[in-house]
């Protein structure tokens, strides 16, 4: 675990290093969060509107005493929005001390990869994606886009303040 | 021991802890900026304290040190180990005299002076000698007085310690005259001055062997000796010099201030004094003092007994409460072990994080909140085996709540401790008699909250000393008792604190208030007139009404008013004054508790909860259409009538976006549940679905990608375990004027777009007055309304008169077909202009309307300027001017002669507007006042007027289509022909900006609307002044 934490920035790839990631399904796209910036996973939960908020914001939600704020990250991806018969679960995680929750289709495993699985954003991607993401992993079937929290929450406060 | 003190040295007594790390640190790290900058903060404070306190020598000694540490923070010294170390130095001299002051509660005395002058020798840049002397031959003598003479030593004086030493190198105790050293000898000449028995005894030398002697046998003695600890020995002696010396010397009251000292343990009796007593006898003898003035001498040691054992009780009492052995006590007061001191004061409380406090707040509400969810469950179930064990859980449960929230709080006592010695001081400073009561000191509320409101309260306090309370003279004159009273009183109030200050000084003087409101431009005379005394009072709140433009948080100097409500509602509480004049005034602030949990109102808006902060709920309304209480609107602007006053409505569907305006008066019933909510003085109403109970949150801040929606205040969990946002009523007010200014922009285009007909929209009073149709006043020129009783109205000389504000008012019928009432009040618009004061009897004041006004029929019949319709109604549009005339026949006539009106009768004037009302509402006024007056529609027209014809004076509205004020003012002073023309100003817009903007395009003076004085008296002036240049 600490050797995780000691070299968590992936953007300094070098050597056969193994990273532990949770994988969340968003849209049929499959997802990485590093493991340590996960705090709870959540199933469906309450979540309280947030009016006059920007419409990423999800709300709010009660996780054991604490409010967590709940981003859309369909929403903020600009994906569609989910049918309204399925509920978001979400994954919990921190920002500068203050809990956010992604909500997300479905919570898939844990995965610990190869370094050497890990290639940079193509210049290609999506502009919106490519703010939000560290990289990517070539998986067996599929490619896992790496979300880049500080990005996700940073990006959005500034563009809050803008 | 002393609140203040106390805080004072545990406060200390860290920083200097603090300090002595981070001085080791800066040693091995000179240029570490931050060390040295919380170093020089912390000694500074110190210093800053002390002064505060009146600690001269700590000062003294704390501020030669922050020099030197200036001098490292401004790099003109560098860090050497040698300052180090003499810095480090005088932290162990603070040290040694905080022991002594937690011990005597008293600054010891001592001599500092080596030590700062070593210091000062390090801040001039000298490196002072390498090895320091010693700091003071004995620390210990310094730090209490001196108890051989009572007082700190004199220049040429020797310390009895030092009489000691030449007693201790002649030869012996047994001799009755030990060889006096050269400078005792001049003692002793002095002792032949004082008392016979003083003399007889064998003056000061002999005094000293007996000391000596008596302590020597104390130390050894069973019975005594625990008393004084062999460890005390040489202080004991001195103290035992000090005791004789002054009971000889028939000296009281520094025997009694001494014997107090004597004891250091609890436990001394009646007998153990007898005990005493008896061996002083022995040693006087032994001394070979004649036996009549040894009985005398032991006699006095009578007046101190009471001293000694009283002290000896007392000292007995807290130790044995402290569980502390008598002699860990002994130690902690024994200045010779000054270390021990500081053991006794930290294990009575310690200092725990606030972070620390809040997450165990936040654990205990997750705690009751699971409880409260087992509750519900066991509830549900027979005879659960549970129920039991829960019950305890629960009793618990809130045992910890409530004491969790006790460790935040704090008496209030705690904020005041400063303001008796600021009180004191003004009075001394103001020459004024004043006494500070305070009532309710133990009242509690949250540290923070208290943090917040002490400077207001200082500053608060500090006002009423100053302008409140008179001078003594003053007082008698008014028949007030000399001394002046100010009472301070807390109380807790369903969840707030309110805390009242009460003077019984002079009160707030109305009229010197309105002058100055006047003069700031705070309000018109006309709208100061509608207002009660109280209102009035009021306006000191008033942003922009101090004079002080900064704010010094530590004296409270230089702090308006503004800034003391602007504190107190930025915590969520509010501040209200009564003040009479004469008589005095008080002021009320209601401030919550605790800032983490307040009541909340919980109401609903399309499906979801929200929270409003109780303390802006001022009551609750429920309006229906069929019920009193129904929702107008005035144009667009929903209102409620309450209590004959009108009350603006914000939609909360509205204002969070869930419903539009169409959707909401689209509704079917306008049914809804109405928050009259107050924000500082404007109160509003809240429309909202549904109202339910009032439940205490926790508020917990948003999370910061939401800091800017201002209508949040914070976010809350409720008992039932979700998430509802609580709303800042605040933040509403102003969101809501914000899109009401952003709709008025809008219609204001679209107004402008309307000017081009001539159209302006104005304020206009409907009343009924004889005949069908409603008539206007336009609103600015009605001073109030008012409701006179029908029984108050007198005929005199054929005239209708009231008694008015002290003075006969007349009252004139708005039209021949109006009838007074036959009983009950009558509605009367009252008119004033300058001195004069009319009364317009009206059969009922219809409404207040904000509409285009288009005056479409002049009229031949006096007193109606023309025809207009407003609101959809024809309307008479009444003519003022003609109704004071009728009132006061002479009105028109002192127009006419009015010395700073008209001084240039037949001067010719142009006046330029676009609206057709106002040009036919100026006109009169100017013609009537001597001016030859000629008018045009806009900026264009009127240079085209200028080419025809010559003026001697213009005046201009800003706001006309074609060409608009401002334009036509840089016209004309771009033409020479016409640059020197005196240009005045006419308009609504009338803030500070406006005018100035008005100055720039070349306006000379600039005048409201409606406010006909200023307009004739800066005519008059603008053509005085460019007449005598001319």
């Amino acid at each position: 675990m600490n050797d995780l934490v000691v070299r968590n920035d992936l953007n300094v790839i070098g050597g056969t290093g193994r990273r532990d990631f949770v994988t969340i399904k968003l849209a049929e796209q499959t997802l990485g969060i590093p493991v340590l910036a996960v705090q709870d996973v959540l199933n469906p939960q309450k979540i309280t509107r947030i009016p006059l908020a920007p419409d990423w914001v999800a709300g709010v939600l009660n996780l054991r005493g604490r409010i967590v704020t709940a981003i859309d990250l369909r929403r903020r991806l600009g994906l569609p929005p989910q049918d309204a018969a399925k509920r978001s679960m979400s994954v919990v995680v921190d920002f500068y001390g203050e809990p956010y929750s992604l909500q997300i289709d479905s919570v898939g495993e844990v995965l610990s990869l190869e370094d050497s699985l890990f290639e940079r954003n193509p210049v290609t991607l999506d502009q919106r994606w490519r703010d939000v993401s560290r990289g990517i992993y070539r998986l067996e079937k599929e490619l896992l886009v790496i979300l880049d929290v500080e990005k996700l929450l940073g990006n959005a406060a500034s563009s809050k303040a803008a | 021991m002393d609140d203040l003190l106390n805080e004072f040295l545990t406060e200390t007594a860290e920083s200097i802890d603090v300090v002595d790390v981070e001085l080791v640190k800066l040693e091995q790290d000179p240029n570490n900026k931050e060390v040295l900058d919380n170093i020089f903060r912390l000694v500074h404070t110190i210093k800053g304290t002390c002064g505060f306190l009146g600690l001269p020598r700590l000062e003294s000694v704390a501020h030669a040190s922050e020099n030197v540490l200036g001098k490292f923070r401004d790099g003109e010294l560098d860090v050497s180990e040698h300052a180090v170390t003499v810095i480090l130095e005088s932290l162990d001299r603070i040290k040694e005299i905080l022991a002594g002051l937690e011990a005597t509660e008293e600054e010891p005395v001592g001599d500092d002076s080596d030590l700062i002058s070593r210091l000062d020798a390090i801040a001039e840049g000298g490196v002072g000698p390498a090895a320091a002397p010693e700091p003071e031959p004995d620390v210990i003598e310094g730090e209490i007085v001196d108890p051989g003479l009572g007082r700190p030593l004199k220049p040429g004086e020797v310390s009895l310690e030092e009489l000691e030493a030449v007693f201790n190198s002649t030869p012996g105790p047994d001799e009755a005259e030990p060889a006096p050293a050269p400078k005792a000898e001049k003692k002793s000449k002095k002792a032949d001055r004082t008392g016979p028995l003083f003399d007889r005894v064998g003056g000061e030398d002999a005094v000293v062997v007996v000391a000596h002697l008596m302590s020597e046998r104390l130390s050894g003695d069973k019975k005594l000796g625990k008393f004084f600890p062999a460890s005390g020995t040489e202080q004991t002696k001195a103290r035992l010099t000090g005791l004789l010396m002054s009971l000889l010397k028939d000296d009281l009251d520094s025997a009694d201030a001494v014997a107090r000292q004597l004891m250091t343990t609890g436990g001394f009796g009646e007998a153990e004094f007898d005990a005493l007593t008896a061996l002083a006898k022995d040693v006087f003898k032994q001394c070979q003092v004649e036996a009549e003035a040894c009985d005398e001498a032991v006699m006095t040691f009578e007046l101190i007994r009471d001293a000694v054992v009283a002290s000896s009780k007392a000292l007995a009492a807290p130790k044995d409460a402290k569980a502390k052995g008598a002699t860990a006590a002994a130690a902690g007061r024994d200045k010779e072990d000054g270390e021990g001191a500081g053991g006794g004061r930290a294990s009575q409380s310690i200092r725990v994080s606030v972070d620390l406090l809040e997450d165990l707040m936040n654990m205990v509400s997750e705690l009751v909140l699971t409880r409260n969810q087992l509750l519900q469950i066991v509830r549900n179930m027979d005879n659960s085996e549970l129920a039991v064990p829960l019950q305890r859980l629960s009793q618990c449960t809130t045992e910890l709540q409530e004491n969790v929230m006790k460790t935040r709080m704090q008496p209030i006592g705690n904020a005041w401790a400063k303001l008796p010695r600021i009180v004191r001081d003004l009075t001394v400073e103001l020459d004024k008699k004043i006494e500070l009561e305070m009532r309710g000191a133990e009242t509690e509320l949250d540290r923070q909250v208290l943090e917040l409101i002490k400077d207001p309260l200082t500053h608060m306090v500090r006002n009423s000393a100053d302008h409140g309370i008179e001078r003594p003279a003053e007082r008698i004159a008014s028949g007030k008792p000399e001394h002046g009273t100010i009472v301070l009183n807390a109380y807790h109030e369903g969840g707030h604190i309110i805390m009242e200050i009460k003077d019984d000084g002079r009160g707030i003087p109305v009229q010197k208030l309105k002058s100055k409101i006047l003069e700031k431009k705070l309000a018109t005379e006309a709208e100061l007139a509608e207002m009660s005394d109280n209102q009035i009072q009021k306006f000191i709140f008033h942003p922009g009404f101090s004079t002080a433009e900064k704010v010094t948080s530590v004296s409270g100097r230089g702090v308006g008013m503004d800034v003391v409500r602007s504190n107190i509602e930025k915590i969520g509480g509010t501040i209200d004054m009564v003040s009479i004049e004469g008589k005095g005034s008080t002021f009320t602030i209601k401030i919550p508790l605790t800032l983490a949990i307040v009541a909340g109102l919980i109401v609903e808006a399309s499906g979801e909860r929200y929270a409003i902060p109780q303390i802006s709920v001022l009551e609750l309304v429920r309006a229906s259409d069929d019920s009193e209480h129904r929702i107008e609107t005035i144009k667009d602007t929903p209102v409620l009538r309450l209590r004959n006053r009108l009350l603006p409505l914000v939609y909360l569907n509205e204002v969070l976006k869930f419903q539009t305006r169409a959707e909401i008066d689209a509704r079917e019933s306008q049914d809804g549940f109405i928050v009259v909510t107050q924000v500082g003085a404007f109160t509003f109403g809240i429309v909202v679905d549904q109202v339910f109970d009032t439940e205490e949150i926790v508020v917990k801040p948003v999370a910061p990608i939401l800091k800017d929606l201002e209508v949040y205040s914070g976010n809350t969990i409720l008992g039932d375990g979700s998430v509802i946002m609580i709303l800042d009523p605040n933040g509403i007010a102003s969101a809501t004027s914000q899109t009401q200014a952003e709709q008025h922009e809008e219609t204001e285009s679209k107004a402008r777009a309307a000017r081009t007909e001539g159209e302006e929209r104005e304020s206009m009073l409907l009343f009924h007055a004889g005949g069908e149709h409603p008539k206007a006043v336009p609103l600015s020129l009605i001073a109030r309304l008012e409701d006179i009783p029908v029984e108050e109205i007198e005929t005199s000389d054929g005239r209708l008169m009231v008694q008015y504000r002290g003075s006969l008012m007349p009252l004139i019928m708005a039209d021949q077909a109006v009838k007074l009432v036959e009983s009950g009040r009558q509605p009367v618009l009252v008119f004033t202009d300058g001195d004069y004061t009319m009364g317009l009897v009206v059969d009922r004041i219809l409404d207040i309307v904000e509409d285009k006004l288009e005056v479409r029929l002049a009229s031949a019949r006096q007193g109606v300027v023309g025809s207009a319709i407003i609101a959809g109604h024809a309307t008479e549009v009444i003519d003022v001017a003609y109704y004071l005339d009728l009132a006061f026949a002479g009105w028109m006539k002192k127009k006419d002669k009015g010395t700073d009106t008209a001084v240039m009768t037949g001067a010719r004037v142009l006046l330029v507007d676009d609206s057709d009302f106002f040009r036919s509402m100026v006109k009169p006024v100017l013609a009537v006042a001597g001016y030859k007056v000629k008018t045009a529609r806009d900026g264009k027209q009127a240079l085209a007027a200028l080419e025809d014809d010559k003026y001697d004076l213009i005046i201009s509205d800003i706001e006309m289509p074609v060409m608009g004020g401002l334009e036509f003012a840089r016209a004309l002073r771009a033409d020479k022909r016409f640059a020197h023309i005196p240009l005045v100003a006419l308009s609504s817009l009338a803030t500070e900006r406006d005018i100035a903007r008005g100055r720039e395009a070349g306006f000379d003076d600039y005048v409201a609307k409606f406010d006909k004085e200023t307009l004739l008296r800066s005519l008059a002036q603008q053509l005085k002044v460019h007449g005598d240049a001319a």
